[in-house]
């Protein structure tokens, strides 16, 4: 049997959003885990144009200390 | 000639003379070596996701320029010559955010036409509605009169409140660096 994935529409082609910027944090975080890995195409449904984006821009912001590389949950 | 952006995380602890110094420096370069300045932006001082050389804190730059290859190349040494840069990053406009950057550029000038032909029909519309915005003023300034004096107690109350806050959450993250240190 196979299994249907639901089908999802990318959500920044919905918003009307055409550039990724590495200065929107809020946006960027979106697409984090909590841990602050990017998440998946298949999960968030996004464009394979617009995961390119914003896998650049995330790396960008990480760069300049606006997100985490990794936040740690040891306790 | 393409655009690019550059932004400098400096040392937040810089006295604020030396920052306007270290932008007018990197300004310098950039227009030696044949470029433009488009737009410097000080996005201040802000806190870092992470440590960077045991800093918590780091005042952000933002130059904006258009210029050739050779510029981000003599920044790049600069920054590296200056000690109190803590991190550097110089990038192209892509074709992705020049078209944004089209599209915003567009809906700005068409917005301009529609409020200057709004603005004269404000101007004729303004007339009529200055009879009734009278009416309103007299409204709101009853309605300042009694605000004041409710806000300033309103102040007092939560001052307390603000001032406990900081101190459980520096107590916490001590907690956290602790339990780290025992891992």
């Amino acid at each position: 049997m196979i299994k249907q994935r639901k089908k999802r529409n990318c959500p920044f082609t919905e918003a009307g959003i055409i550039y990724i910027d590495f200065k929107d944090e809020k946006l960027l975080k979106k697409y984090l885990t909590e841990q602050g890995k990017i998440i998946p195409r298949h999960t968030s449904g996004a464009s394979a144009k617009m995961q390119r984006q914003l896998a650049r821009a995330v790396k960008r912001a990480r760069h300049l200390a606006l997100i985490p590389f990794v936040t740690d949950f040891t306790r | 000639m393409a655009i690019y952006e550059t932004v400098v995380i400096l040392d937040s602890l810089l006295p604020p003379k030396e920052i306007d110094e270290a932008v007018e420096r990197f300004s310098q370069i950039i227009t030696e070596n044949g470029g433009t300045i488009r737009k410097v932006d000080k996005w201040g001082k802000r806190r870092l996701a992470y440590e960077i050389q045991k800093k918590q804190y780091g005042f952000y730059i933002a130059i904006e320029f258009e210029g050739e290859g050779n510029i981000p190349k003599a920044l790049q040494s600069e920054y590296n010559y200056t000690d109190s840069v803590l991190r550097y990053l110089t990038y192209r406009y892509d074709k992705h955010q020049l078209r944004a950057m089209a599209k915003a550029a567009a809906r700005q000038s068409a917005l301009e036409i529609s409020s200057a032909a709004a603005a004269e029909e404000a101007s004729a519309a303004a007339q009529v509605e200055e009879k009734a915005e009278a009416a309103v003023e007299t409204e709101v300034v009853e309605e300042t009169t009694t605000e004041p004096t409710e806000s300033v107690v309103e102040e007092t109350t939560t001052e307390p409140a603000a001032e406990e806050t900081p101190a459980e959450e520096t107590s916490v993250e001590e907690a956290g660096t602790e339990e780290e240190k025992n891992d």
